[in-house]
C-alpha cells in the first residue's frame, strides 16, 4: 500500500484463510437447508412403513391392502389391534377439498376479477388489504369460527329443513371452513393473473362492441387462465393440508364411507390428530403412515392438476 | 522490461466461454504516464482494462492465457494474491457508485479493510485523499453526510478519493466521465492531468477527444485486437495504420 | 332487440355475481373479527395474562405479628356482597363448575391482614388472599369451621366473631394464560435463534458465494420444495427427530419447547432464505464491485456492504417469521404437546397460544370463551406484525428510488 513500491507475490495470507471459512460455514448452512426435504421425507416414509413391515410387537402386520381400502379406521381395541384403514378417509378429504374448491374457486376469482378490473381504485385497495387480512389469520382461528358460528349455521339450516346433524358437525362444516380460508390465496393469485393481461385484448373486444362484462369474462378471465388455474392448484394444496381448524368441526368420524353432507366427517389431517394427547407403540406409528398416504395425494392431485392444466394451456396458441 | 514498465502484457488472450474478446494483446505501460484505451463499443478495452486488476475473476464464464506481469510478477500466477494486487492497481467505474454511508466512512472503507482503525490516522488519510481529489473543500463541512447527496461529479471525485486513499500505484478509469455532464467532465479530466504525477493512469473513453487533450500514450482496440498504440503526438496526427484513421477521422464507430 | 335483451340480462346476472362474491369476503372478515371480539373481550384483563391457569389450593395460618382489626372499607357493597370489618374481606357467592356454591373474594382491604399470610404447606413461604380468590374453608380453635357450601353470609358472620384462625384455605383463580404466553414468548426466541443465522446465512450463500450451476439450482430447489409441505406433515418429523434428539441430549421426557423450536426452524427456513435472497438481490453489484476493486476480501465486501443495505428484508423476514410462529397450530401439537402448564421448562412438554386454542376447544366441554380471548390476543399482534411489514415494504421501496 505503499507508493513506488512493488507488490511482492502474497502467498495466502490470513485474511484469504478468513474468506474459506466463512465460505464453509455458509456453505454448510446451505446444505443444512436443503437436506431438510430429504430429512422429512425420509422419517415419514421410515416410520410409516414399519407397521407394514413389521410385527409391531405382536400385533401383527398392517395390511397394505386393508389400509387402504378399508372403511373403519380401527377395528377392536385401540393399542390392541393392527387392523386400521384410511380408505373412506381419503376419499372424504379428496370431497372436502374438491367440494370446497366449488364454493371458493368461483368466489375468489370473481372477487379477483371485481378488485383488478371493477371496482374503482380506493375500494379495490380496500379490498385488497381485506384479502391480505384474511390471509393472514391464523388457520386455528378459522377452526375457532367454524365452531362458534359455522356450526350452529349447520345445525340450524338442516334442522330447518328437517336433516338431523350431529350439532352441525359435518362434512358440510368442514368443506365451509375450507373454502372460507382458501378464498384469499385464490383471490390474491387470481388478481396478478387478471392484472397482467394485455390491455390490447380488452380494447379489441369492447372495439367489436362487446360490454365491457363480455370482455371481462369472455376475453380477460379467459387470458388469465393459466394463472387463475395455478390458483386453484394451490388453494386445493391448501385444503388438503389443512389440519386443526377442520378438526374443530369435522366430527371425527370412525368408520364407514359416506358422501352425505351432514354426516360427521373425517380427513387424513385430523386422524392424524385425534387422539394425539396419548398415544404409542402402532397407533403413533400409523399416523406416519397416514402422512405418506396424504403427502402421495398431495403429489397425485398436483400432478392431475398440472396435466389439466397444460392440456387446457394448449388450446391458446402462444 | 526497464524500471519504468508498470505492465507488461504478453500474448493476452481471453474468452467469455467460447467466445473470443482479446486476440494476441500485447502492450507495455509505462509509469507516471496516462495511457488511454479507445475504440468503439465492444471493442474490448473495457474488459482490457479489467484484466489489469483481475476484476475478470468475477464473471464465471471468463478465462484467460498469457501473461501480464506488473513490475515484473504474473498476476495471474496461482500464488497471487487478488487482494494485495488490488490495493496496488485501484479502479473507477464508469458510473459512480459511492456506498450508501457517510463521505467519511466511504474513504476509511479500503483502509479500515485493512486493519486500519486509529481514528486520528483514519482522518489524515481521508482529509489527504479528499484534497488529492479536489473535492475537500467543497465537503470539509459534511464529511458526515450521505455520500448519495453529492451531485454526479462530485460523486465520482469521491469514487477517485476512495480508490487514492489505497495509496495505490496504478488507477484504472473505465470511461469515468461517460455519466456526467460536460462541467463536471473537465473538472476530472483537469484532476486525472494532476494525479498522473503521482500514479499511472489508465482510462478507458469512447471520447477520443478526451483521449486526445488529456493522455500520453493512446491504444486503439478494435473486435478485441491492438490495432496501434504510440504516443498521442504522433497517433492522432499521423496514425500507422488506416483502420485507427479511420476510427479517428470518424468514419466509423 | 332480442340479442340485446339477452346480453343485458347476462351482464346484469354476471356483475351481481361478482359484487356479490366480492362481498363474501368482506362479510367473513367481519363476522371473524365480531365473533371473536364479542366472545372474547369480556374475559379479556391484564390478569388473565399473568394468571396460571390452573388454580392452587393453599393452606394458610396467620402470621404471628397479624391478627384481627378494624378496617372500615371506603367501598358500598350491594346486598350479594358481604363484609367483614374486622378483617377487612368482602365475600360474595358463586356457582362452581359442579354447580355447588362457592366462596369467592370481591375485595380485600389493603391493610388486612389477610395480605400476609404463612403457608403452612410446602412451597413459597409468603401467600396471601386477592380478588376473586375462591375461600374453601376456615377453620378456628373452639368452634367449628366455616365451609363454602354455607355460603359468604354465614363465613363472614362466623369472621366476625374471631379473633384468629386456625387455618385458611383458599385457592387461587385459574384460567390465566400466562403459562401459553411465557411459551409462545420462548418459542419465537429459540426458534429465530435457530433459524435466523441458518436462513440468512444460506441466503448469503446462495447469492453472494454459489455459482449459478446445475448444482446451487439443485440446492434451491430442495429449498423451495419444502414450502408446500402441509405443516402437519412438519409436526410429524418434529416428533420422530426433534423430540428424540431432545430426549437424548437433555433430560426431556417428551415434547418439549426446545423440539417445538427446532420444527419451527425447518418450516420457516424456505420463507426466512426467500425474503433474504430477494433483499440481497436488490443491492446493486456496483457496490460490490466497488469493494473489491478497493481490495477488500469477499467476507468484508458481503458484511460491510452488502448485507447492512439488506437489513429492511431481513426484518420483514423476521416479522414473517413471528407472524408464523404465533399462528402455527398443527406442528405444535405434535412437536410440543399440549399440556397446558403454568411452570414453563424448556424441556418440557407446554403450549403455544393457538396450540392452547386447539387444547380447549377440543376438550370437552369447549371453551369458546377463553379460546376467542386468546384468539383476540393473536389477531391483534398479527395486525400490528403486518402493518409493521408493510410500511417496511414501503420504506424499502423508497430506498431504491433514491439511489441512481
Amino acid at each position: 500500500m505503499q507508493l513506488n513500491v512493488t507488490p511482492t507475490i502474497m502467498q495466502n495470507k490470513p485474511k484469504n484463510m478468513n474468506d474459506k471459512i466463512v465460505k464453509i460455514v455458509l456453505l454448510s448452512f446451505t446444505l443444512l437447508s436443503s437436506s431438510f426435504i430429504f430429512i422429512v421425507a425420509g422419517t415419514i416414509l421410515l416410520k410409516g412403513i414399519t407397521p407394514f413391515i413389521t410385527q409391531n410387537l405382536g400385533l401383527g402386520k398392517v395390511s397394505l391392502i386393508s389400509f387402504l381400502t378399508g372403511d373403519t379406521w380401527l377395528i377392536g381395541e385401540a393399542f390392541q389391534s393392527n387392523l386400521y384403514s384410511v380408505g373412506f378417509i381419503i376419499v372424504s378429504t379428496l370431497m372436502i377439498a374438491l367440494l370446497s374448491l366449488l364454493v371458493s374457486f368461483p368466489i375468489g376469482v370473481l372477487t379477483a376479477l371485481f378488485i383488478a378490473k371493477v371496482a374503482l381504485k380506493r375500494l379495490a385497495n380496500i379490498l385488497r388489504t381485506v384479502i391480505e387480512l384474511l390471509a393472514s389469520i391464523p388457520s386455528i382461528i378459522y377452526g375457532l369460527f367454524g365452531a362458534g358460528i359455522i356450526l350452529n349455521l349447520v345445525y340450524n339450516l338442516s334442522a330447518a329443513f328437517g336433516y338431523q346433524s350431529k350439532g352441525g358437525n359435518s362434512m358440510l362444516a368442514s368443506v365451509l371452513v375450507i373454502a372460507i380460508m382458501t378464498i384469499p390465496t385464490i383471490t390474491s393469485i387470481s388478481e396478478v393473473a387478471i392484472r397482467s393481461v394485455d390491455k390490447k385484448l380488452e380494447e379489441g373486444s369492447l372495439a367489436l362492441g362487446a360490454s365491457k362484462t363480455q370482455t371481462h369474462f369472455k376475453v380477460v378471465l379467459f387470458a388469465a387462465k393459466s394463472g387463475i388455474f395455478t390458483s386453484a392448484i394451490l388453494g386445493v394444496g391448501r385444503a388438503l393440508g389443512e389440519a386443526t381448524a377442520v378438526s374443530l368441526v369435522a366430527g371425527g368420524r370412525r368408520s364407514g364411507y359416506s358422501f352425505d353432507l351432514l354426516d360427521t366427517t373425517s380427513t387424513l389431517t385430523t386422524i392424524m390428530l385425534e387422539g394425539m394427547k396419548e398415544t404409542t407403540g402402532l397407533d403413533y406409528d400409523i399416523r406416519f403412515s397416514v402422512g405418506i398416504v396424504l403427502i402421495v395425494v398431495i403429489i397425485l392431485t398436483n400432478l392431475i392438476l398440472n396435466w389439466i392444466k397444460r392440456k387446457v394451456g394448449n388450446v391458446d396458441v402462444k | 522490461m526497464n524500471e519504468n514498465t508498470v505492465f507488461d502484457v504478453k500474448d493476452l488472450n481471453l474468452y467469455y466461454g467460447e467466445k473470443q474478446a482479446l486476440k494476441n494483446i500485447e502492450i507495455p505501460i509505462y509509469k507516471n504516464q496516462i495511457t488511454a484505451l479507445i475504440g468503439p463499443s465492444g471493442c474490448g478495452k473495457s474488459t482490457f482494462l479489467r484484466t489489469l486488476n483481475r476484476m475478470n475473476d468475477l464473471i464465471d464464464e471468463c478465462h484467460l492465457d498469457g501473461q501480464i506481469n506488473y513490475y515484473d510478477q504474473n498476476i495471474y500466477h496461482q500464488n497471487m494474491d487478488v487482494i494485495s494486487l488490488r490495493t496496488h492497481v485501484g479502479m473507477v467505474f464508469q458510473k459512480p457508485n459511492p456506498f450508501p454511508m457517510s463521505i467519511f466512512d466511504n474513504i476509511a472503507y479500503g483502509p479500515r479493510c485493512q486493519g486500519i482503525k486509529d481514528k486520528q490516522v483514519l482522518k489524515e488519510i481521508v482529509e489527504e485523499s479528499l484534497k488529492q481529489a479536489a473535492l475537500y473543500e467543497e465537503v470539509k463541512d459534511r464529511l458526515k453526510e450521505s455520500a448519495l447527496s453529492l451531485s454526479g461529479g462530485q460523486q465520482q471525485r469521491l469514487c477517485i478519493a476512495r480508490t487514492i486513499a489505497m495509496k495505490p500505484d496504478v488507477i484504472l478509469m473505465d470511461e469515468p466521465t461517460s455519466a456526467l455532464d460536460p462541467v463536471a467532465t473537465l473538472k476530472i479530466e483537469d484532476l486525472v492531468v494532476e494525479l498522473k504525477k503521482n500514479y499511472t493512469i489508465i482510462i478507458v473513453t469512447h471520447n477520443m477527444q478526451q483521449a486526445a487533450r488529456i493522455a500520453d500514450k493512446t491504444a486503439f482496440f478494435l473486435m478485441g485486437e491492438l490495432i496501434e498504440y504510440g504516443d498521442n503526438s504522433t497517433l492522432f496526427s499521423t496514425p500507422q495504420f488506416k483502420k485507427t484513421e479511420d476510427y479517428i477521422t470518424g468514419r466509423f464507430g | 332487440m332480442l340479442m340485446l335483451n339477452k346480453r343485458k340480462t347476462y351482464d346484469i346476472t354476471m356483475q351481481t355475481l361478482t359484487y356479490l362474491s366480492s362481498l363474501v369476503s368482506i362479510v367473513v372478515l367481519l363476522a371473524i373479527v365480531f365473533f371473536v371480539f364479542q366472545k372474547g373481550y369480556k374475559l379479556l384483563s391484564w390478569d388473565l395474562m399473568t394468571h396460571n391457569y390452573q388454580s392452587v389450593t393453599y393452606i394458610a395460618d396467620l402470621k404471628d405479628d397479624q391478627s384481627s382489626g378494624v378496617f372500615i372499607s371506603p367501598k358500598t357493597f350491594d346486598e350479594d356482597t358481604f363484609y367483614s370489618i374486622k378483617w377487612g374481606i368482602a365475600l360474595k357467592d358463586d356457582e362452581n363448575l359442579i354447580g355447588g356454591t362457592s366462596v369467592f373474594v370481591t375485595y380485600i382491604h389493603p391493610d388486612s391482614p389477610l395480605n400476609a399470610l404463612n403457608n403452612k404447606g410446602v412451597g413459597v413461604e409468603d401467600i396471601y388472599v386477592k380478588e376473586d380468590y375462591q375461600i374453601i374453608r376456615i377453620a378456628f380453635d373452639g368452634s367449628s369451621s366455616a365451609l363454602a357450601i354455607h355460603g359468604a353470609k354465614h363465613m363472614i358472620e362466623v369472621l366476625d366473631t374471631q379473633n384468629s384462625f386456625r387455618e385458611l384455605e383458599f385457592s387461587t383463580t385459574g384460567g390465566g394464560i400466562r403459562g401459553s404466553i411465557i411459551t409462545t414468548l420462548y418459542l419465537i426466541v429459540l426458534t429465530l435463534v435457530f433459524a435466523l443465522p441458518i436462513g440468512v446465512g444460506a441466503a448469503i450463500y446462495l447469492t453472494e458465494y454459489a455459482k449459478n450451476n446445475r448444482f446451487t439450482r439443485f440446492l434451491r430447489q430442495m429449498i423451495e420444495t419444502l414450502t408446500g409441505i402441509p405443516s402437519i406433515i412438519y409436526g410429524l418429523m418434529g416428533l420422530a427427530v426433534f423430540v428424540h434428539l431432545t430426549i437424548r441430549l437433555t433430560d426431556a421426557t417428551g415434547a418439549n419447547i426446545i423440539s417445538g423450536a427446532l420444527t419451527l426452524t425447518v418450516i420457516l427456513l424456505p420463507v426466512i432464505i426467500r425474503t433474504t435472497e430477494e433483499s440481497l438481490k436488490v443491492v446493486p453489484d456496483d457496490y460490490r464491485f466497488a469493494s473489491l476493486a478497493l481490495g477488500a476480501s469477499q467476507t468484508q465486501t458481503t458484511f460491510k456492504v452488502v448485507l447492512p443495505n439488506a437489513t429492511a428484508g431481513i426484518l420483514t423476514a423476521t416479522l414473517l417469521a413471528i407472524g408464523r410462529i404465533i399462528g402455527e397450530s398443527a406442528a405444535l401439537v405434535f412437536a410440543i404437546g399440549t399440556a397446558v402448564k403454568d411452570d414453563i421448562r424448556l424441556t418440557e412438554k407446554s403450549t403455544s397460544l393457538a396450540v392452547h386454542i386447539w387444547s380447549m376447544m377440543t376438550d370437552e366441554p369447549a371453551n369458546i370463551e377463553l379460546s376467542s380471548t386468546i384468539a383476540l390476543i393473536i389477531l391483534a399482534i398479527v395486525l400490528v406484525l403486518n402493518i409493521s411489514i408493510k410500511l417496511l415494504s414501503k420504506r424499502m421501496l423508497r430506498k431504491q428510488g433514491v439511489k441512481r
